[in-house]
């Protein structure tokens, strides 16, 4: 255990406490306390009650923007993957400098702030857009409406969430011993029987985490759905957005976000039973 | 009179598990003692408690006649060389070993010349201004070894320093550790599993097993006289005889299968009927076709031929007893696996182990 | 399939790239509107960002709330990580998972939250509500990278400064400090960028007086798509390639193999 310092520690043990406590304190008022705020206002507001709930849970319009939500969520994550998968295998098998140039672009995506990658997307899409004038050139007549659609917003958040995948992935397979693969080739595998039974059992908890990620954050997804997606067909984080904003609508707007919330938490817990949640973000 | 450094009964506890049992040693000025002993044995644990980083659940710690035992680690004035060297990877060599002048407030101009000094008394003349990263294993381990004695330590503990070297230099090393703590007379306490390490630098080891000491003697002493069992086991290779002593005024002690033995001497007072073992060495039998006149012959089964070029081992069985015989290349060529041949010794090479 | 897996890369890496270069040409474009390729460049954007007061004031306000944001963040961070990644107690595990917790729960359900708590408290509309936002959600983010640095920390090399004769605080100044500087170094920039980026939370508590850069690019994009958020977006890029490219070289010329760090997700 070393030093005296914790020496001290292990007969009061009061050290990590003391050190814990500031930001625990911290947390417990500047993130407890409003979350549970939300909590309390899904209930109390405008009256004691589970009407929000009620009405959250069984309302048409709610229905339809949570199930909205999950197919979105679920067909960005499948998109991610077909966009990742095959980027992270060519990252994982090219020469070295090849395969840093795509990581420096992966990264550069990554840390480009996200309004920014939403904002290309408007000019990408625009109607004096590049595809539009593609389009035009074509000789197609009837030029079809992309911005503002749930096309656009998807396509942008596949953009935008793509590199969580594509590190995940990559970070996997990076770290698959080539011998792996040439032992089951000399036992026969190869092809498409060599993917199915080697390399995609292999690669897959960078999938698995990858998948998680990309779908919780999707699921919460405000800026660009709202930016950039039809507004007849919401997300639930635009729809609390909303709530709150126009109507001050306090009560159903946290009991939408408990909801939110509920699902993520539950998503997060069955990750965190079988890898550990610290593997997710690590 | 007490000696320079008194362990006192330390004992050390984790929970239920007794990791240090009753430890008590001495060691004088000058001396260079070894601890020896399979892992989890306590001899790292013993080294925390002197270096203080482990505190003892009971006993004492004394330096030069003072107790050490309350003292924090940067209190107590001693060196230590860790196994991996445990270099400041941010610190140039001569910083490294100007670092513990540094904290005694020696200036920065004198403390450098003389941290240069120290490298040079190391072999390392000229390397000062490299940082750890671009040395190579040895000549870190030198930074290390320079950096623990710089500040004249009153104790200088070395953690199997030698551990992540190549056998080359791992004996060029030995050969210069014993060099520099012989030219600067630091007391030391050197940690290792591996024996012949242990044999070739110390002047006497100190055998560790399940948290106690099983013995402590110089190097030939352990070898040739061990105290226990495990000792003889654990040095060097052995061949271990259960046997009773039929009589102990003529010497003589009788296993069931291979008969009465002669042994010359033993440390231990032994009475007629007490279980015993009997110590042969591999080394002091000798294999022949028929029986050698004056030698105490059996007969032995060869199973394997184990060759090393300038020697082979032979193991083969003597009635149910495995036997380990090791002889000269040269003499090898005479049996082969399978064969049956005759094993001899003299008294001399008996010896007998009451624990 | 390896072929297929090439090609569908090279398609990816295309898709990937082509939104990050297009805001270049753009923020030159002499167009009033989107329009790509421009019809002609100028620096006029440009010039229209430099001198607006309403795009200055919030680039200011995110530099203020983002660096009060990384210090607050690392006062408190700083001594938890080593609590739990060098001391064993009794909740323990609870405590890691409760620092990761503001990963976990999307922004939208903690701007609700905020919007009424600090409302309340009447911390709305203000720099220090954002801060104090900003810290609990960077809190996780700069955990993450600094406890992976202290774990792999060598605690023989503290051992060794004290049995040299370093106290434990001169052990902490000398030795832990200093080898922990390029981690403690990239947790705070983590924290920044949080912060900097940080847009949901923002839109809803910054308020007029307090908004952020990202919560001005919110609205503008809302509502009139004003060009000079390509100028913005142009900076941003370069600022972000200058940070990335930057330890790439550094490191090339050290030759040591270089690895471009990420940020851990936040929910968006």
């Amino acid at each position: 255990m070393g030093m005296s310092l914790s020496r001290l520690t292990e007969k009061t043990n009061i050290w990590p406490w003391l050190l814990l406590a500031p930001l625990g304190i911290y947390m417990l008022v500047f993130f407890v306390v409003p979350l549970a705020d939300v909590a309390i206002m899904s209930v109390t507001d405008p009256r004691v009650s589970l009407a929000n709930y009620q009405k959250v849970l069984t309302g048409a319009l709610y229905q339809r923007v949570f199930i909205n939500t999950f197919l979105t969520a679920a067909f960005v994550t499948l998109c991610c993957l077909a966009v990742g998968y095959p980027l992270a295998y060519l990252m994982a098998h090219s020469k070295p400098r090849t395969a840093m140039l795509i990581l420096l672009l992966v990264t550069m995506s990554f840390w480009t702030s996200f309004l920014v990658r939403t904002y290309s997307w408007m000019v990408l899409l625009g109607n004096n857009g590049p595809l539009i004038a593609f389009l035009q050139m074509m000789g197609i007549e009837q030029l079809p409406q992309l911005l503002f659609t749930r096309f656009s917003s998807t396509l942008a958040m596949v953009h935008i969430l793509a590199p969580y995948m594509i590190m995940n992935i990559f970070s996997v397979m990076k770290k698959i011993d080539p011998a792996l693969i040439r032992s089951a080739e000399s036992l026969g595998a190869k092809g498409w029987s060599l993917f199915r039974h080697v390399y995609l059992p292999l690669t897959a908890p960078g999938i698995a985490n990858g998948s998680v990620l990309v779908f919780v954050i999707c699921l919460g997804f405000y800026v660009t759905p709202v930016l950039l997606g039809s507004p007849r067909e919401q997300m639930i984080a635009g729809l609390i957005g909303h709530q709150i904003d126009e109507f001050l609508a306090f009560g159903l707007g946290s009991a939408m976000a408990m909801v939110l919330l509920f699902v993520t938490l539950i998503i997060l817990t069955i990750y965190h039973r079988r890898f550990g949640l610290d593997k997710l973000w690590g | 009179m007490t000696s320079y450094l008194e362990l006192s009964k330390i004992t050390k506890t984790y929970g239920n598990f007794t990791a240090l049992d009753n430890v008590s040693l001495s060691v004088e000025k000058g001396e260079f003692v070894t601890f020896l002993g399979p892992s989890g044995s306590g001899k790292t644990t013993t080294l925390m408690i002197i270096a203080g980083f482990e505190k003892a659940s009971g006993g004492a710690v004394q330096v030069g006649g003072r107790s050490i035992t309350e003292l924090a680690p940067h209190e107590r004035n001693i060196g230590i060389v860790f196994q991996n060297y445990a270099l400041f990877p941010h610190k140039t060599a001569v910083e490294n070993v100007y670092f513990p002048l540094q904290m005694r407030g020696v200036g920065r101009d004198q403390g450098l010349r003389q941290a240069e000094d120290m490298l040079s008394l190391v072999g390392l003349k000229g390397f000062g201004h490299r940082h750890p990263k671009e040395l190579s294993g040895g000549q870190q381990q030198r930074v290390a070894l320079a950096r623990a004695l710089v500040f004249e330590p009153s104790l200088l503990l070395l953690d199997e320093p030698l551990g992540a070297l190549d056998k080359n230099l791992r004996e060029q090393m030995q050969i210069e550790i014993k060099r520099i703590q012989r030219s600067l007379g630091v007391t030391t306490i050197f940690v290792t599993h591996d024996q012949s390490e242990a044999m070739s630098m110390s002047d006497r080891i100190v055998v560790f097993e399940k948290g106690r000491i099983e013995q402590c003697a110089a190097p030939l002493d352990i070898y040739h006289r061990p105290q226990t069992s495990f000792v003889a086991a654990f040095i060097g290779e052995s061949n271990l005889i259960p046997a009773t002593i039929g009589s102990a005024a003529g010497k003589t002690a009788e296993n069931p299968t291979l008969g009465a033995f002669d042994y010359a001497a033993s440390d231990n007072v032994l009475s007629d009927g007490q279980a015993v073992t009997l110590l042969i060495r591999p080394e002091h039998i000798k294999l022949s076709r028929n029986p050698i006149e004056g030698r105490q012959n059996i007969r032995m089964t060869v199973e394997t031929i184990v060759n090393y070029g300038d020697n082979a081992l032979v193991i083969g069985r003597a009635g149910d007893i495995p036997m380990r015989v090791r002889v000269l290349g040269a003499d090898v060529v005479i049996i082969r696996e399978g064969q049956e041949c005759c094993i001899s010794w003299t008294p001399e090479s008996v010896f007998v182990i009451t624990k | 399939m390896n072929t297929f897996m090439r090609w569908a890369g090279i398609l990816v890496v295309i898709f990937i790239a082509a939104p990050l270069v297009i805001v270049v040409p753009m923020s030159f474009s002499s167009a009033n509107s989107l329009q790509f390729p421009p019809p002609g460049y100028w620096f006029g954007y440009y010039r229209a960002y430099f001198t607006n007061p309403d795009w200055l004031i919030p680039t200011w306000n995110s530099v203020i709330i983002a660096t009060a944001t990384t210090i607050l963040t690392m006062v408190l961070v700083v001594p938890a990580t080593f609590a739990l990644v060098r001391h064993k107690f009794r909740g323990k595990s609870a405590a890691d998972v409760m620092m990761l917790m503001p990963l976990a729960v999307p922004h939208i359900v903690m701007a609700v939250g905020y919007y009424s708590y600090f409302g309340d408290l009447g911390l709305v509309h203000s720099h220090l509500g954002v801060i104090l936002a900003h810290t609990c959600l960077s809190v996780p983010i700069a955990f993450l990278v600094l406890s992976a640095n202290l774990k792999g920390f060598d605690r023989n090399l503290e051992r060794a400064a004290q049995s040299l004769g370093a106290s434990p605080t001169r052990t902490f100044i000398h030795i832990t400090l200093p080898i922990l500087r390029p981690g403690l170094i990239i947790s705070a920039l983590f924290a920044f960028v949080q912060s900097f980026d940080e847009t949901v939370v923002a839109i809803f508590i910054s308020g007029r007086d307090a908004a952020t850069l990202p919560r001005k690019m919110f609205d503008s994009i809302r509502q009139e798509a004003d060009p000079v958020i390509a100028v913005i977006s142009t900076l941003l890029f370069l600022l972000v390639m200058v940070g990335i490219a930057a330890p790439y070289f550094a490191s090339a010329l050290r030759s040591r193999a270089p690895k471009p760090s990420r940020p851990p997700a936040g929910a968006h």
